[in-house]
């Protein structure tokens, strides 16, 4: 019933890709970098998106071409013609404006690294790439040192979760932090939401009190349920499995949004990646955190 | 919906509460628990002295103890104690399903029954188990019905799971009866005593411990504990995490039945098993324990919690892993006895597993590990993941 892709093969082409662009997929940095105005370039304290709230709601088409690795290989060089919709971009582009802001509230102002900014490596990690993470951490690193950052803030929980991995196999000073360990909420919301936790921030990284705590205090009253939402039984959404089954992930994602149905029609992400793998099998709306309070 | 989703929905909502209740009941459960975690790391530190004085504690009790390497090591000790053309009850043991026991017992012409009723079930339907306390969990109450209709009469896809129980209730006991010997596994074994203990609730593994004349005990190397003190502890962790708390019966073996009511001269046997055999199992055990992260593996105690929080056992649960080791305890231990590194791909590190084992294992950090070991040409399929 279910049918591993071929990962080691696919593992040598993000390599590949990782060397000449600094990111899993050929993509257009413009992309990547279209939604900052006016945010000083570089500097000791940057924000750093990784490009995964950009790129993430195209990932899906490659992930149907991975099963024949030969047609994924033929259509790599085209990714650079396949990017996010207009409207799926300014989604993307509008969350991370609405975060800057809300660190600018705090009286944060972060520089931004453009379209030099690099990606996480964090597909390398989450697949088992040990080796290849541990090598490219080394590399992001040194680029960091060259641009002189010190504070790394990070925006998804991927991105997060392989950055404050680097240590393991790179020594450094850097100072990794996320945005919702930073700010406040800016906006008061009325109504309800249920709620997806991301795995990494919820199990691994310490910060679900963080996001339910702004959730709450912007007004929103979250519907939960022990068996669903509760720290041990909130599941995953499917995503990281994409690239390694696409049946079983959106089997997961299924099963996870016929859960969460139950308890509201109107659900909040803290997670790009559970965003794109969630909405097609959602029956309801579904909003980022940072769309909904900044 | 598929019956999979059915019957894993149905008991998720049936065992993770019920987890819940007992150590919100039972507050002193995770303080054994951690007790227990650091007693089998102290075993790990030092095994090879453990597994000698396990053995040595074995044979002074009047039992026979053997060490194996591996699945063909271990089936040649069984198939020379059992013989051939005999009646052979098998309480639930993994271990023996990894080494092949069963099937290897039967080409040498034995009969042989799985007693527990999970395990009898999934024998009748020739199918690997599903869960590893819960081997027939994929089954529902009404594919339950059919295939005892069909195997043994008496009920049928309608009747209560009470009159389905009781058909098989009547045709084991006639097997327990007449059986020559008995196996069972081990959920932990004292290196001080030489004691096997074993925690169940249908009372098949008692039958099988003590009614047949031979009793062979096979377990592996983790299960030892440095004393029975430690050992004791196992059955009441075990049981609670797998939210059958109290357990309905707890079995403690010392080696062949014996009596002291002469003199106070303590004989074997009594009435109980004649010869008692515990045979050790390395299969993949000993090279797991050198690595340092496998090595938390080896320090589960098969409650089976972990896999009514993983999502993806509830989407593809009873063909993930190979048997009878399933879910994300299943896919480290798929790789650390047959060298099979695909389960752990499918770890999409959700870490619900982490949060509730009680042995502390960080599954996902397991699972990472072994992927890194797959992707780089360490397991048996070599890179090809097609
Ligand atoms: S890994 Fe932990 S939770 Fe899973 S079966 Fe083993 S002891 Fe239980």
């Amino acid at each position: 019933m279910y049918h591993v892709n071929n990962l080691s093969e696919i593992g040598k082409i993000l390599v590949d890709n990782l060397n000449r662009y600094y990111m899993p997929f050929p993509v257009d940095k413009k992309v990547c970098s279209g939604w900052a105005k006016d945010l000083h370039r570089g500097g000791d304290t940057i924000i750093y998106t990784s490009c995964m709230y950009q790129i993430e709601p195209a990932v899906g088409m490659f992930l149907k071409f991975l099963p024949s690795i030969s047609s994924f290989k033929v259509l790599m060089p085209l990714a650079r013609l396949v990017k996010p919709s207009k409207s799926q971009l300014d989604r993307a582009y509008k969350i991370l404006n609405n975060i800057v802001e809300a660190l600018e509230k705090s009286g944060i102002k972060p520089g931004y690294l453009y379209e030099e900014e690099p990606y996480s490596g964090a597909i390398l990690l989450e697949m088992g790439f040990l080796e290849e993470f541990g090598e490219y951490a080394k590399k992001i690193v040194s680029l960091f040192r060259e641009k002189g950052v010190k504070k790394i803030i990070t925006v998804d929980p991927h991105t997060h979760n392989a950055l404050t991995r680097y240590q393991e196999f790179v020594k450094h000073d850097l100072e990794i932090v996320n945005y919702l360990e930073l700010v406040n909420y800016t906006k008061k919301v009325e109504g309800e939401f249920t709620i997806h936790d991301s795995c990494l921030y919820s199990r691994f990284l310490g910060l679900r009190e963080k996001y339910r705590g702004l959730i709450e205090k912007s007004g929103i009253k979250l519907v939960e349920d022990e068996m669903i939402t509760g720290k041990d039984t909130s599941s995953c959404c499917g995503g990281p499995l994409g690239p390694v089954d696409l049946k079983v992930s959106e089997k997961i994602a299924e099963n996870r949004a016929k859960d969460l149905e139950k308890l509201s029609k109107r659900l909040l992400v803290v997670c790009p990646i559970c965003y794109v793998t969630l909405s097609p099998h959602f029956k309801g709306e579904i909003m980022d955190i940072a769309e909904v309070i900044f | 919906m598929l019956s999979w989703d059915i019957a894993v929905n149905r008991a998720i909502n049936n065992a993770v509460p019920k987890v819940y209740k007992v150590l919100r009941e039972h507050p002193y459960i995770e303080e054994l628990a951690k007790r227990l975690r650091e007693a089998k790391l102290e075993v790990l530190n030092n095994l090879e002295k453990y597994v000698e004085e396990t053995l040595q504690s074995v044979k002074n009790n009047g039992g026979n103890a053997y060490y194996v390497h591996d699945e063909k090591e271990a089936q040649e000790i069984v198939g020379k104690i059992v013989g051939k053309g005999k009646i052979v009850v098998m309480g639930k043991s993994m271990v023996a399903y990894e080494l092949g026991i069963r099937k290897y017992l039967e080409s040498l012409g034995n009969e042989v029954w799985e007693t527990d009723l999970g395990e009898f079930l999934i024998q009748q339907a020739n199918e690997p188990p599903s869960h590893i306390i819960a081997p027939a969990i994929h089954m529902t109450k009404e594919s339950v019905g059919k295939l005892l209709k069909e195997k043994l009469g008496g009920v049928d896809e309608n009747s209560k799971v009470e009159d389905m129980v009781a058909v098989v209730r009547k045709f084991l006991r006639d097997k327990f009866v007449k059986a020559d010997v008995g196996i069972t596994g081990a959920n932990a074994i004292a290196a001080d005593t030489g004691s096997v203990l074993l925690v169940e609730n249908e009372g098949n593994i008692r039958f099988t411990t003590v009614a047949p004349q031979i009793h062979i005990a096979i377990a592996g190397v983790e299960k030892i504990l440095p004393t029975l003190a430690d050992a004791m502890i196992e059955p009441l962790v075990q049981s609670a995490y797998a939210g059958l708390y109290p357990p309905t019966y707890v079995n403690l073996t010392s080696g062949p039945s014996s009596t002291a009511d002469i003199e106070h001269n303590r004989v074997r046997p009594a009435h109980g098993p004649k010869e008692f055999h515990l045979i050790l199992v390395d299969n993949g055990r000993v090279k797991a324990n050198k690595d340092n992260v496998l090595r938390e593996a080896l320090l589960c105690i098969r409650c089976g919690r972990c896999h009514f929080h993983c999502p993806i056992y509830r989407a593809i649960g009873n063909i993930w892993g190979d048997p009878p080791y399933s879910g994300p305890m299943g896919a480290m231990w798929s790789y650390i006895v047959k060298g099979d590194t695909k389960p752990a791909m499918y770890c999409a590190h959700s870490g619900n597993c982490k949060e509730v084992c009680p042995m502390r294992i960080n599954i996902p950090r397991v699972l990472e590990h072994i992927k890194n070991l797959g992707l780089h040409s360490q397991g048996k399929d070599k890179l090809d993941y097609k």
